[in-house]
């Protein structure tokens, strides 16, 4: 199989990388503890003076936070490089891409990038403490649910992505709506879906659906599931279902993209 | 030098910007949203509850709403530039011409800052839309003492953080891998300056030093006199310890610049 020897030299690249550039690993790995460190602390200080938010406490928001680390830091690992698309397109570099004899998206997401997984283990050290902070009660449907939280969630976050990117196909500077979709993502995500009104929640979870990422699943694992702000505990599964789908339309759209890309010869 | 020259520096600075289109509805966009945001935040945190540190909900609305304003004004961060500069070699030229470098960075920063304050202009009547929608609005300052205690602690806060901006790019004399660092810096200050969370929500036992710090110059203290958390004879203690701040930084960065400039001089670029 030329994909799975690919894949394998991709990540050999990559540690290999990793092993020469410590320094600027070690630099980076502190990097994203300041950057989640100040996430955590923002949120820890806006709710110290308020015991809760819509049923949550600052345990559980930050318990809310590491499920969707778990999640995004696996899409970077491994889907990172969808975001260099639109360079590639208005560099006319992925005129080489289309030349090879590979899947156009598999080359993509085997590009040379900062595919190191310190994000990944951080979000693991992160979730640890989170879930005894919240006293997370631990069976196996736990640790299913999480996993299937974490890599249906890593797939929606790359389906959105994909989806976004394709778009350079036909429009190049599209940098608003990037924005506003990693607003959603990164800022919206932070706190438990029911403060925002009907448009947000609707947009959160039917169009960018990123509440699959981590609200749906936590509300199901602290057993929110009854009282105002409660939801039925069966939508906490429903991520890789989620994911899927979202994946497969985005693959289905990306597809399109290559087509006009091929078919004006641009 | 005249000054004139620096004047025209800031006004070139401020069309440059005004090409970049798409960048402005970016700004607006992101103002916006996260406005709506930190609405439905302190929205749902102040639910039934009362003030807390003297700061009601109306409080907690307008504090959040101009807090993201002030963070598109300081985030212009024009130093950045000589990063650029440096780690391309343009700064030997830079530094032939018969201009001071950090006073041409800091009339660019202006210009820039300039143009970021237009935008803010649509950015907050959006706000205020979207505000009206949720039955929410932004106050008012308390009275017109407030309001010019309020003008001058932003631009003291300004260059606050344009002395802090000017040190971070300098240090790129030194070492070319700033960026992370940068970002790291960045993301303290916000956090520290108060800028998304009022210091006075800090614990106890940090609060007075944090309220103290160089960071909360640069936004804590507009913010909060804008909220009218300080009373006059407070007041002007605010403002001193902002100019203070402001000094201290100014002193700092160009020190800073000469000992990098000089480095640069003898190793002959």
């Amino acid at each position: 199989m030329p994909y799975v020897r690919t894949y394998g030299a991709f990540w050999r690249l990559n540690f290999l990388t990793l092993a020469e550039y410590r320094a600027n690993f070690f630099v980076w790995l502190v990097f994203t503890i300041v950057l989640h460190g100040s996430a955590l602390t923002t949120i820890w200080l806006a709710m110290r003076e308020f015991p809760i938010m819509n049923g949550w406490t600052w345990q559980q928001v930050a318990f809310l936070y590491s499920l969707y680390m778990l999640a995004h830091s696996l899409n970077n690992a491994l889907f990172f490089t969808v975001g260099d698309v639109p360079w590639h397109i208005r560099d006319g570099t992925f005129d080489r891409i289309m030349v090879r004899p590979l899947n156009p998206l598999f080359q993509v997401l085997s590009q040379p990038g900062q595919n190191w997984p310190d994000d990944l283990a951080l979000a693991i050290v992160v979730f640890s403490v989170a879930q005894a902070l919240v006293h997370l009660v631990w069976t196996p449907a736990t640790l299913f649910l999480l996993l299937g939280a974490m890599a249906g969630g890593a797939l929606i976050d790359f389906a959105v992505q994909l989806a976004v990117a394709t778009i350079a196909f036909w429009v190049i500077r599209l940098d608003t709506l990037r924005w506003v979709v990693m607003s959603l993502e990164t800022d919206f995500t932070r706190y438990p879906l029911s403060i925002y009104n009907k448009l947000v929640r609707f947009t959160l979870s039917f169009v960018f659906p990123f509440a699959f990422m981590n609200y749906f699943p936590a509300s199901t694992l602290l057993q929110k599931t009854a009282g105002a702000y409660g939801i039925n505990p069966v939508l906490g599964w429903l991520t890789p279902i989620v994911g899927a789908v979202w994946f497969a339309g985005a693959y289905l759209f990306w597809r399109r993209g290559l087509n006009h890309y091929q078919g004006t010869g641009s | 030098m005249a000054a004139g020259a620096y004047v025209e520096f800031a006004k070139r600075a401020f069309s440059r910007e005004a090409t970049y289109r798409e960048e402005v509805f970016t700004h607006i966009g992101s103002v916006a949203l996260r406005v709506y945001l930190f609405f439905a935040l302190w929205s749902s945190l102040y639910a039934g509850s009362g003030a807390k540190e003297g700061f009601t909900l109306q409080d907690m609305i307008t504090y959040a709403t101009l807090g993201l304003v002030l963070g598109q004004l300081y985030g212009v961060n024009g130093a950045y530039v000589i990063r650029e500069k440096i780690r391309e070699g343009n700064i030997a030229i830079d530094l032939m011409r018969p201009i001071s470098v950090p006073l041409y960075v800091f009339a660019d920063t202006v210009g820039q800052t300039a143009f970021a304050l237009l935008q803010m202009v649509p950015a907050l009547l959006l706000a205020i839309g979207l505000l009206a929608l949720n039955h929410a609005h932004i106050s008012l300052p308390a009275s017109p003492l407030d309001a010019a205690a309020f003008v001058t602690s932003v631009v003291l806060g300004f260059a606050v953080n344009f002395f802090l901006d000017l040190m971070m790019a300098t240090i790129t004399f030194w070492t070319m891998e700033i960026f992370g660092f940068q970002l790291m810096v960045q993301f303290i200050t916000t956090l520290l300056s108060g800028q998304i969370i009022p210091l006075q929500f800090f614990p106890e036992s940090v609060r007075q030093f944090a309220l103290n710090s160089p960071f909360a110059a640069i936004a804590s203290a507009p913010l909060s006199i804008y909220v009218g958390k300080y009373h006059s004879p407070e007041l002007l203690g605010v403002l001193g310890l902002q100019a203070l701040w402001a000094v201290i930084f100014a002193v700092g960065a160009l020190l800073l610049w000469q000992v990098g400039e000089r480095r640069v001089v003898v190793q002959g670029g």
